[in-house]
């Protein structure tokens, strides 16, 4: 695990999945782009790991059991220390009015599911490329 | 007697102890069973994961077992992956044996192995089963036509279109499926679509109407445009519909002529699509509407007008004999 507010080497995104597949092929590709990836199951797990490690993006499902996406975004966002970490939601609720909910509970981006990983990494490396 | 009666029971005893041993050995053996699949799987995983994102080389060499693993596990990525890595699963698929396995289980006799060799082959991605899935839609079953619909959905077979809407219409699958299966289809079906709302039978022609405004874009509203006169009520309707979505500053003028259709439902789709175009010509037709005609499209009429001149409307509510739809209107709008 990386020290919270240490330098370091590779930037660190959480993914926060309750779908195994999702969240290992989500790690497995932002791993290879060069990030080190934090994994959580569940909005609770997800929260909990944002606080500790203090992520430099994170990728939430917005239907996980416990706390969901767009809650776990407002309670990011409330919080000092996770206020500004930019966030991508993912997810199969592709409806306009869940991307507008998406956008105003203070996501940075939103993505549908069924993804591609590859624009997923695309995306991570466009937003931290810009801070 | 009290002999009889001790022997009845302990057959009783004894057929309710073979019972329980039956049970605790096929628990064992279905414990046994997920144990191993969730191993293979542990040994597949990174093997699917590399494939998917086109790492390594030639696959190793697996045992069947594993083979039909690794199907379940690629089948099951396909359903969460666009793009290239969609691809790459299509490129894995192509002419394997779980191909040709669930291409055999679709002549299988019986119902339950067809439907899901239909719905294991929407997931293999390969374009090349398509002729299997659609004769799999005139199946004597409907799980198995709905699996094969939402399969030709996925695979994104264009030439399924025409099919897939008889089956919509007819109701031989289930219209949620056959809906998405359409939608599935994308923008790529619109010409096939476009050909499909010249079939002779209305119901046809007003589902095809009403998906071109789902995938289609503005370049297909004269279609529609054209669809505001067809004879049939239902395919007028479903023209109004379209236009909502698709229809520009062209569509207006048939669309305010639409409001005067004999059917009321037709009216009706006619205001509420005037209404999101948001038609300032269309106003004081809109007004009349809402004081004087039926139920539906007065109603209609009145949530058009909200949209298009939330001021106007509350002052038209103030006059009157203004009636009850542009009064709930108004109430609403001022919530």
């Amino acid at each position: 695990m990386t020290e919270p507010g240490a330098e370091r080497d590779r930037p660190v995104v959480l993914a926060a999945d309750d779908d195994e597949d999702i969240l290992e092929l989500v790690a497995f590709r932002l791993e290879r782009s060069g990030y080190t990836v934090l994994q959580a199951r569940d909005g609770e797990e997800a929260l909990e790991l944002a606080r500790a490690e203090k992520p430099d993006l994170a990728v939430l499902d917005v239907m996980m059991p416990k706390l969901d996406g767009f809650e776990l975004t407002r309670r990011l966002r409330a919080e000092e220390a996770t206020s500004k970490m930019p966030i991508i939601l993912l997810t199969a609720r592709a409806q306009d009015t869940d991307v507008d909910r998406g956008f105003e509970s203070g996501a940075d981006d939103y993505l549908r599911k069924p993804f591609s990983p590859q624009e997923l990494s695309t995306r991570v490396q466009a937003i931290l490329g810009r801070r | 007697m009290i002999g009889g009666l001790i022997i009845v029971a302990l057959v009783f005893v004894a057929a309710a102890l073979a019972m329980l041993v039956l049970l605790a050995i096929r628990r064992t053996v279905l414990a046994r069973r997920d144990r191993r699949y969730a191993d293979a799987e542990r040994r597949v995983r990174p093997l699917a994961i590399a494939l998917v994102e086109g790492d390594g080389g030639e696959p190793p060499t697996l045992s069947s077992a594993d083979q039909a693993v690794l199907a379940e596990v690629l089948g099951r990525y396909s359903r969460k992956l666009t793009g290239a890595a969609h691809a790459r699963i299509a490129d894995y698929f192509r002419g394997t044996p779980a191909v040709r396995a669930a291409l055999h289980d679709l002549r299988a006799r019986r119902m339950w192995r067809r439907a899901a060799a239909a719905y294991r082959l929407g997931d293999m991605a390969d374009p090349e089963v398509a002729p299997a899935l659609l004769a799999a839609l005139d199946d004597s079953r409907r799980q198995v036509r709905t699996a094969a619909a939402r399969s030709l959905g996925r695979l994104g077979i264009v030439e399924a279109a025409l099919p897939l809407v008889e089956a919509l219409v007819s109701r031989r699958v289930p219209s949620g499926v056959a809906g998405q299966a359409l939608v599935e289809l994308g923008p790529a079906a619109v010409p096939e679509l476009r050909r499909i709302a010249e079939h002779p039978e209305p119901q046809i022609r007003a589902a095809a109407v009403t998906l071109i405004g789902l995938v289609g874009d503005s370049r297909d509203a004269p279609l529609a445009v054209s669809a505001l006169e067809d004879p049939s009520a239902d395919v007028r309707r479903a023209a109004a519909e379209t236009l909502s979505r698709i229809g520009g500053a062209a569509a207006e003028p048939p669309l305010r002529t639409a409001l005067s259709d004999r059917l009321h439902f037709v009216r009706a789709a006619a205001a509420a699509a005037l209404g999101a175009l948001r038609s300032d010509a269309a106003l004081p037709q809109l007004l009349e509407m809402a004081r004087t005609d039926r139920f539906r499209p007065a109603r209609a009429a009145a949530q058009a007008v909200a949209r298009i001149a939330p001021r106007e409307l509350a002052a038209a509510a103030k006059e009157p004999g203004a009636g009850p739809h542009l009064h709930e209107a108004a109430d609403l709008g001022a919530m």
